[in-house]
């Protein structure tokens, strides 16, 4: 993938320096792998206790009506009577063998619960990513071409007011419009393109404004810099400047943040979920945080948690790739 | 349906709807419907506020599963419109003994599957529910300790206590039958992915937060049902069931709350039902401890402070019926010469001065934070007799683990519970309520020991009406409670179901009927 920078580092003279480099970068990578896991690790521990903070699920599982001594049978029959430190490493005993126990509520493994649910979480995501390109790219292109002129203005201002509306606003104002009065889309619900539409546009408002304010910035800077100016002295079109010699390079930062808009979309869609009843992860946390279903808590936090640090590790390893000042300098 | 532009009036209401959508309670999973959740035809399509905890009828006690459920299982005794019991899986029952209850069942019962539902199949079911392995949040099997067979159509069940009201009791989850063979063969996980019981409808499919389907059976005991089809799909707020509705996803919406039912009201092809339930509101008061709560004027005040009907008609929008003493219109023991507390702030005020409180007093009154509207209108209406009461409200965990606490003080001096009374019999609501030495007991009186003793212990229903007679006229004499109301089961519908559910609001849907 190399052969996608711009500008191309001088070849090496011999193999060593490629071997250092090759190297260094799996020395970056297990490097990277062990804070991972490190990271993973101090995620479920305070999961696990801080969960245990909120109080009895019992309480919740039974009706007022029950009695202490049935309280306390199915409290020994959901291993909760059990030593904590017991409970904590049963707990990371199973992590590795992605045995995150069963569900209090449900009764189920947790890990089919979630698998359960993560296709519509991935779907809402991936629809929401692509449309957020699919817009944000150009917009963020032709704002940097027009920097200062009106039409910058005025897509900007739209970007703007993307950005600062928050989503459920935005999903109850789609939910109206299209939904309540044109009866072109429905409010809710899941298995069809039609509803996908609307939590899609909802989530995809604020990462199209990040994605476009900080593509134009980085754009408008490449713009101003030497090679631009050679490739336009070469009789290059604006268009094909931008696109061929200005893009790319402006894409480091913009990747950075589109990695984190995928952590954000994949793990940050909780109200969105909520807005149009869309059977994702976010939903599910919600429902498990009020249940004090413990398992289902702390399997979905640390699903959350893989989320961040993987995407991160991918953007990290892509600036390898994309930029090879950055290969180079490990 | 009308596409015309709206009247700013309805976009503001359905603008305001779709926020209170949004902080409608969390536990609510799922998603919303739509007009793909099956074909309409002969079938009947119902949204309710979440998806089921899961299938197996003895792993569940939340209302959304039991509706789902109750449409594919039987129990032994069942509830009828009339709200008396009747024959379910059992035919008869009597008791032989003081702990021994017998039940004859009826013959030639069949599982969907083929498999006999016979006294085999009742012991199977009864000890699995009892196996703390099973975890089953039933409890009103709590006396229950062995069920022996008889023959084949015959089972006795036994009890630790005398248990008057087991066959009432087993007209709910704790008597449904489960197939012995068919568990033994798919095991309990599998079980719970394709539920096999003998009731009117058979299982088609389950997608999860998406819609659950059943088909009518046609070998059911009772004869087939109407409709050929029934049809769940989950609709977590007032403006997904809204929209659903109004597109003609589904037919019919259970669970609403007043609330949501009042954000309904008005918008065209849609038409609320609202039929007297079993959940009955209550403010508990802790004459335990020191304070004016131990004085039976003061307690007495409140009741003439808070304006019940008046209560009714803000926060739950008229769908709701007063009690005057706990026990719930509809359930075994209600006596209807009971008669509520008269309102008025003056007789209220007279009797705080007299006991000592000529300005009132400042107090707390604790909630769950879902009934907050109802907190909040309470505190208004004691604020008036000048009972200063401010509202503290706790998330439903909190107060769940507060409610049942050890520590009688855990909620305060006063506090906003309700209870459903799920058997139909008074015993239900006081049991655990008044009763001086249970967990939610605020007040001790031994007459009412005693005639709760009566009442729980007795095998002469005339004896045990007699009990709750004199205990509902001892507490409303007494006031260890602002006695407030039970509220309605609300349904929103289209034009095309025919269906009245009973007291206990459950959507048995044996008897529904649909125009098609």
């Amino acid at each position: 993938m190399s052969d996608l920078t711009p500008d191309k580092p001088p070849a090496p003279a011999d193999t060593a320096p490629r071997r250092r480099d090759t190297t260094g970068l799996l020395r970056t990578v297990l490097k990277r792998l062990g804070t991972a896991l490190l990271v993973l690790l101090c995620t479920a521990t305070v999961s696990f206790f801080l969960v245990r903070l909120s109080g009895d699920p019992v309480k919740i599982l039974l009706p007022p009506d029950a009695t202490a001594r049935q309280e306390s049978v199915l409290r020994a029959s959901l291993g909760l009577d059990r030593p904590l430190v017991t409970q904590y490493l049963d707990y990371l005993w199973g992590l590795p063998r992605l045995d995150f126990g069963n569900s209090l509520v449900h009764g189920r493994p947790v890990g089919e619960i979630l698998a359960e649910r993560l296709p519509a979480t991935v779907e809402l995501a991936a629809a929401a990513l692509l449309l957020t390109l699919l817009v944000a790219v150009p917009a963020g292109v032709f704002a940097a071409m027009r920097r200062g002129r009106g039409s910058d203005h005025t897509v900007m201002t739209g970007v703007l007011l993307g950005q600062s509306t928050p989503p459920f606003w935005v999903g109850i104002l789609l939910i109206l419009v299209f939904a309540v009065w044109t009866h072109a889309l429905p409010a809710s619900g899941y298995g069809t393109w039609a509803n996908l539409v609307l939590p899609a546009v909802t989530l995809a408002v604020y990462s199209v404004a990040v994605v476009a304010r900080l593509l134009r910035s980085s754009l408008i800077d490449v713009l101003s810099s030497d090679h631009i100016r050679s490739a336009r002295a070469k009789g290059f079109g604006p268009l094909k400047v931008v696109l061929r010699h200005g893009l790319r390079n402006a894409s480091l930062p913009v990747v950075t943040v589109v990695g984190l808009e995928v952590g954000n979309l994949l793990g940050g869609a909780i109200l969105t979920e909520r807005v149009f009843s869309w059977p994702g992860v976010g939903q599910l946390t919600v429902e498990a945080v009020s249940n004090r279903d413990f398992p289902l808590v702390q399997a979905t936090v640390l699903f959350f948690a893989a989320t961040f640090v993987v995407v991160n590790l991918l953007v990290d390893l892509s600036y390898s790739f994309l930029d090879p000042r950055v290969r180079t300098s490990r | 349906m009308d596409h015309s532009r709206p009247a700013r009036r309805d976009v503001l209401r359905t603008g305001g709807l779709l926020l209170g959508g949004l902080s409608a309670p969390v536990l609510l999973g799922g998603c919303g419907t739509t007009a793909a959740a099956g074909g309409k035809g002969n079938v009947l399509r119902v949204s309710q506020p979440g998806d089921p905890k899961t299938l197996d009828p003895q792993k569940q006690g939340d209302m959304v599963s039991m509706n789902v459920l109750i449409n594919l299982f039987d129990t032994l005794t069942t509830r009828g419109r009339d709200n008396e019991l009747h024959p379910g899986l059992a035919l008869a029952w009597k008791p032989t003994g003081r702990r021994t209850w017998r039940f004859t069942l009826r013959p030639r019962v069949t599982f969907h599957n083929g498999e006999a539902c016979d006294a085999r199949a009742v012991a199977f079911s009864i000890k699995r529910l009892l196996d703390p392995a099973t975890k089953s949040p039933i409890v009103e099997l709590r006396y229950v300790e062995d069920v022996t067979v008889v023959d084949r159509l015959t089972v006795d069940i036994h009890t630790t206590v005398h248990d008057p009201i087991l066959p009432a009791k087993l007209s709910l989850f704790g008597g449904v039958v489960v197939p012995p063979r068919h568990l033994s063969e798919v095991g309990d996980a599998g079980f719970a992915e394709r539920p096999v019981g003998t009731g009117p409808f058979t299982f088609v499919r389950w997608q999860r937060d998406h819609e659950l389907v059943l088909r009518s059976h046609d070998g059911h005991w009772r004869g087939r049902p109407s409709i050929d089809g029934l049809v769940f799909s989950p609709a977590p707020n007032a403006s997904s069931s809204l929209a659903a509705l109004q597109s003609g996803g589904v037919d019919l919406v259970a669970g609403l709350t007043p609330d949501a039912a009042q954000q309904l009201e008005g918008y065209s092809g849609v038409t609320l039902d609202g039929y007297t339930g079993i959940r009955t509101s209550y403010v508990s008061l802790n004459t335990l401890e020191r304070g004016p709560l131990r004085d039976r004027r003061v307690r007495r005040a409140l009741n003439h402070a808070v304006d019940v009907p008046l209560l009714i008609k803000a926060v739950a929008g008229g769908m709701a019926t007063e009690t005057p003493a706990l026990v719930p219109r509809g359930a075994f023991g209600f006596d209807p010469t009971v008669k509520p507390f008269t309102r008025s702030v003056r007789t209220a005020r007279a009797l705080l001065a007299d006991a000592g409180y000529p300005h009132g007093f400042t107090t707390t009154l604790t909630a769950s934070n879902v009934d907050s509207n109802v907190a909040e209108a309470l505190s208004g209406l004691l604020a008036e007799a000048g009972v200063r009461a401010r509202v503290n409200l706790l998330d439903p965990g909190t107060y769940a683990a507060r409610l049942t606490s050890d520590n009688p003080g855990a909620l305060g001096p006063m506090y906003l519970a309700a209870s459903t009374v799920w058997t139909l019999d008074g015993q239900s609501i006081v049991q655990s309520n008044v009763r001086s030495d249970r967990r939610q007991s605020r007040w001790h009186s031994e007459e009412a020991d005693r005639l709760i003793d009566v009442e729980e212990l007795s095998e002469d229903p005339g004896e045990r009406k007699r009990a709750f007679s004199d205990l509902q006229r001892l507490m409303r004499e007494e006031a260890p409670f602002v006695f407030l109301y039970q509220m309605d089961n609300i349904f929103a519908r289209n034009d095309r179901p025919r269906w009245k559910p009973g007291a206990a609001g459950v959507l048995a849907m044996h008897s529904a009927e649909i125009s098609r």
